[in-house]
């Protein structure tokens, strides 16, 4: 018996039908992913479980008896919350205010009291660690957090059925972990759950079940997650196999040493997120920005575009100091951007798609008059990179297309112009895996017109995968550039982690510096090289070959030696010196974390590497609830 | 609506497809919703009143609809971009006052100059304090309200002004092709207007600002430029108001022009303008002008008493809106 049935659903926008007989169903203390590419219906079909539009056509059946809401608030009276990426809180209220505001809304007397130890209670029941209190405001949180609040609102209402829409466009790596964490629990108490996403990999993680729908239509439904491949739900997706997304192959582009950049970003300044980033990039090459939500990624783009007045710091474009007061002068420079929030910063929704294109354009052009006309040719020309038909040129609602196709237009606003320098914040943010490989291919092609290009992603897998370098930025300040071909996903995650949140390897490093001398770091080693993520210690003698941020072949660091015998206790490089004691990382659910290290600038007898292995371990690999690269929600 | 122009053509086409793309052209363009709404109020006024289709009355209406109109432009500017301008009616007054006090020192063309350009600096200095001061449309304009107002009782010392030069009364005497001069005034202000906004760069800003700022901004439009100039184009119809309600009732008064804000609001909300910004077109603002003058004509005609006009006109404000509203919700469901 079904918790949530939904039979034969047909409906039709205007002169789209949205969903032609699509069907779904969930169980109790399941997690169901509903995907599909763009236009697939995915977000009609939940919209419709939520009560926010009425289907033409079909059966929707909720604990087995027939039900047809009446709208959002009969859904909600029914037990059906949904937790969306955009969310739908008062920021000016608190977080136990909006955790009971629709019960704010129904008539009858407020017992605050009560409220209080309910809203305590539902804090408790999706974990401490998420660090909300009932008083804060809600404007003052992270999105992450504001996610959170949205989840304990469904909560609060005693949701049996709670949809996610696309919830993890937002967050950071670790904060979706998280994420998928609450999830897992809310469904071990028997709610159900519907996951909207077109993240492969988080559906693999995530979901019991999935639902793959394809233009309105189920292709397959109720699929369990664990008989299924990643190719081949592609192929469900899609239509056919998706082999590169990013259409790179195994050939990584280098760009010549030499060359002179056409960015270079010195020392930036932006309180208060972006504190000292500093990266170069040249013509022809994607640059990746990775860092967490806050990391003042964002902040840097808008610095150099004028949207934001650096305190300090020196930007060049071509070898020239350039300062953009305001945007048109960056655009006049040859620079774009491709902002992060496309409804707030992108989109003019009154706007025809046609007059959208040309928005750089008139910002751009300095006569009088539109000079439209002068741009027909570049128009026809990008609507077939874009792949979008002529005839939506004149559509006056762009609102109503896909994210991919709003992100696309967008993009093409620039290519119009011609730039020379492409800054891109979140370019796939919101837009499904077909349409993603789409712009990725658009990007490559545009680097390979001598476009330089600035991509700032919260997907680490996206930076990996599209740029040619990456500048990590960590809590405002870019700590290390590693070539793209060098680093993996947890690597990047280790790079970017907050220092607040890396504090307590730090403290552990400080502790061991202090009470043995030497240097203590916090390294990876993959391939053949060192990836140092934090260090202390600059006794000369003790210097493992290595500084934070740094990623040196092993063979030629000080620990060589220490890491190829992979010893229990001390060992020293083969001449004597630089004595190491290496103490592995394991996390929660036993991957690992990376290595500690010690090394001592001379051997030191009777150094009891046993203890100071089990003090390391014990600080860092335990308890499971703290982990050392553990992101908490409070970025 | 901003894409009218891109739009007719695909409209046009569809027409000969019968009465289902009449209606959705209809639905679609809310200037031929609003000459149809102005057929009928002018349809209904004829059966009530035989005096209505004069030359006479007509000329009567297109006088009035001049002062109304002049303003309604101004705010239609201001309202594109999501402000308001509460502070025309006072503005007219004072700056008519200015007029009127500056013809014995300057002549006509000097005190009209004077005139316009005092009407022009207080929409700079709304614009410029609602952009750089970021303080709501409606406090700052609701201030300068008041400052008008005061400033026309203190400059004129609270008499009106009578005795001003005979050449300014031509402007509403005098008539070209059977239709008197004001009134062409008023057809080329639109057309410029019209022009500016569907082919002119800051034309499009306006609407691209009012529509999304930030989206603007990050465009690279001079927001802040455009921005302060549709509050000093508002501030400078004000004047042009001014004038041609002096030319036509050869005396000035402190209070003239009260009101004024109210009528040209609803003038342009009547068009389909959207009050948050983004939305409406110079040609439904005439049509706007139009339906409120028709009826306040009719009202007098049908000798309703000037204290019940009030209500009625108030009501079919709404009454419009509400129905604008609908059938612009009808569209976005369809």
């Amino acid at each position: 018996m079904g918790l949530l049935v939904l039979r034969n659903i047909w409906k039709r926008f205007g002169a789209t039908q949205a969903l032609s007989g699509a069907a779904f169903d969930l169980q109790a203390g399941e997690v169901h992913a509903l995907v599909g590419a763009n236009g697939a219906g995915k977000s009609t079909l939940s919209r419709i479980v939520s009560g926010h539009i009425q289907p033409d056509q079909g059966e929707i059946v909720l604990n087995g008896t027939p039900v047809r809401h009446g709208g959002s608030r009969e859904a909600i009276r029914s037990g059906i919350a949904m937790v969306t990426q955009e969310t739908s809180l008062a920021p000016d209220l608190s977080v136990l205010e909006n955790i009971m505001l629709p019960r704010i809304a129904m008539p009858g007397r407020l017992r605050w009291r009560a409220m209080r130890a309910q809203g305590q209670a539902l804090i408790e029941e999706l974990g401490r660690e998420a660090g909300l209190h009932l008083d804060t405001t809600v404007g003052d949180l992270s999105i992450g957090q504001r996610q959170l609040v949205e989840i304990l609102k469904a909560l609060a209402l005693d949701s049996r059925i709670i949809i996610f829409d696309e919830p993890t466009a937002p967050l950071s790596p670790h904060e979706s972990e998280r994420l998928f964490e609450i999830m897992r629990r809310l469904a071990a108490r028997g709610r159900g759950l519907i996951f909207v996403s077109h993240r492969l990999e988080e559906i693999f993680t995530i979901a019991d079940r999935v639902t793959v729908l394809r233009e309105g239509r189920l292709v397959e439904g109720g699929l369990p997650t664990r008989d299924l491949g990643q190719g081949e739900l592609v192929r469900l997706m899609v239509g056919r196999e998706l082999q590169d997304i990013y259409g790179r192959g195994d050939a990584r582009r280098r760009v010549p040493a030499g060359r002179s950049p056409v960015l270079r970003v010195r020392n930036l300044c932006c309180p208060p997120l972006a504190r000292d980033v500093s990266f170069e990039v040249c013509a022809g090459e994607i640059l990746g920005l990775a860092g967490l939500v806050g990391a003042g990624r964002s902040e840097t783009l808008e610095t150099i575009f004028g949207l934001r007045r650096a305190r300090s710091g020196t930007v060049e474009l071509e070898g020239r100091p350039f300062v953009a007061r305001t945007p048109r002068e960056a655009i006049r420079a040859g620079i774009g951007l491709i902002p992060e929030d496309r409804r707030g910063q992108g989109i003019v929704p009154d706007f025809s798609v046609r007059e959208n294109l040309l928005l750089a354009h008139l910002g751009a052009h300095a006569g009088i008059g539109l000079a439209y006309g002068t741009r027909t040719d570049a128009v026809r020309e990008l609507l077939a990179v874009l792949d979008l038909p002529e005839r939506r040129l004149l559509d006056a609602n762009m609102l109503t297309f896909s994210g991919g196709m709003q992100q696309k237009v967008i993009l093409a606003r620039w290519l119009a112009l011609s730039p020379r320098l492409l800054l891109l914040d979140e370019p796939t943010r919101g837009v499904d895996i077909g349409t993603r490989s789409s712009i990725y291919a658009l990007l490559r092609r545009i680097a390979a017109r001598g476009v330089a290009c600035v991509l700032v992603s919260s997907d680490f897998e996206e930076v990996i995968g599209l740029a040619d370098r990456i500048t990590v930025l960590s809590d405002g300040v870019s700590v290390t550039e590693l070539p793209s071909d060098l680093v993996d996903i947890e690597k990047l995650g280790m790079f970017a982690a907050p220092r607040t949140s890396a504090e307590r390897t730090h403290t552990v490093l400080e502790d061991l510096v202090a009470r043995h001398g030497g240097a203590a770091y916090w390294i990876a080693v993959e391939e053949e090289r060192v990836f140092c993520f934090d260090r202390v210690g600059t006794d000369p003698a003790a210097d493992p070959g290595f500084l934070a941020g740094g990623f040196p072949q092993l063979a030629g660091t000080a620990i060589a030696h220490a890491v190829g015998t992979a010893a229990e206790g001390l060992v020293a490089a083969p001449d004597g010196t630089h004595p190491t004691l290496l103490v592995a990382i394991r996390g929660r659910r036993g991957h690992s974390f990376g290595i500690v290290g010690l090394t001592l600038p001379h051997p030191v007898p009777g150094f009891d590497a046993p203890a100071v292995r089990a003090r390391i371990e014990a600080a860092l690999s335990e308890p499971p609830a703290q982990q050392p690269t553990d992101v908490r929600l409070t970025t | 609506m901003s894409n009218a122009r891109q739009d007719i053509p695909a409209c046009a086409a569809a027409l000969p497809r019968g009465h289902r793309n009449l209606l959705r052209l209809l639905a679609t363009q809310i200037e031929l919703r609003m000459l149809l709404v102005i057929l009928v109020v002018m349809f209904v006024l004829s059966l009530i009143s035989p005096y209505f289709l004069t030359v006479n009355n007509l000329l009567n209406v297109l006088d009035q609809s001049v002062v109304v109109g002049m303003v309604a432009l101004g705010q239609t500017l201001v309202i594109l971009i999501g402000g308001i301008d509460l502070s025309v009616g006072s503005l007219a007054g004072v700056t008519g006052i200015i007029l009127g006090l500056s013809f014995p020192h300057f002549g006509l063309y000097g005190g009209i100059v004077l005139c316009l350009a005092a009407g022009a600096f207080a929409g700079l200095v709304n614009g410029v304090i609602i952009t750089f001061g970021r303080v709501a449309p409606f406090v700052v304009t609701l201030g300068m309200m008041s400052v008008g107002r005061s400033l026309a009782y203190v400059l004129s010392g609270a008499n009106s002004i009578s005795g001003l030069p005979a050449g300014l009364g031509q402007l509403s005497a005098d008539s070209v092709a059977g239709i008197p001069v004001d009134f062409w005034c008023l057809i080329a202000a639109y057309a410029l207007c019209w022009w500016f906004l569907t082919y002119a760069k800051g034309g499009r800003t306006l609407y691209a600002m009012g529509s999304n700022r930030e989206a603007a901004r990050v465009a690279g439009l001079s927001i802040v430029r455009w921005g302060i100039l549709a509050y000093g184009v508002s501030g400078l119809m004000s004047a042009v108001a001014a004038i041609f309600l002096a030319s036509r009732i050869l005396s000035i008064d402190p209070i003239g022009g009260q009101g004024l804000e109210l009528d040209a609001i609803a003038a342009v909300v009547i068009g389909g303008a959207s009050l948050f910004g983004g939305r409406g077109s110079i040609i439904g603002t005439l049509f706007g002008v139009f339906v409120m003058v028709f009826i306040r004509n009719g009202l007098n005609l049908l000798n309703v008493s000037p204290y019940w006009q009030g209500t009625a006109i108030g009501s079919i404000i709404i009454a419009a809106v509400l129905v604008e509203r609908l059938l612009s919700g009808a569209r976005a469901r369809a």
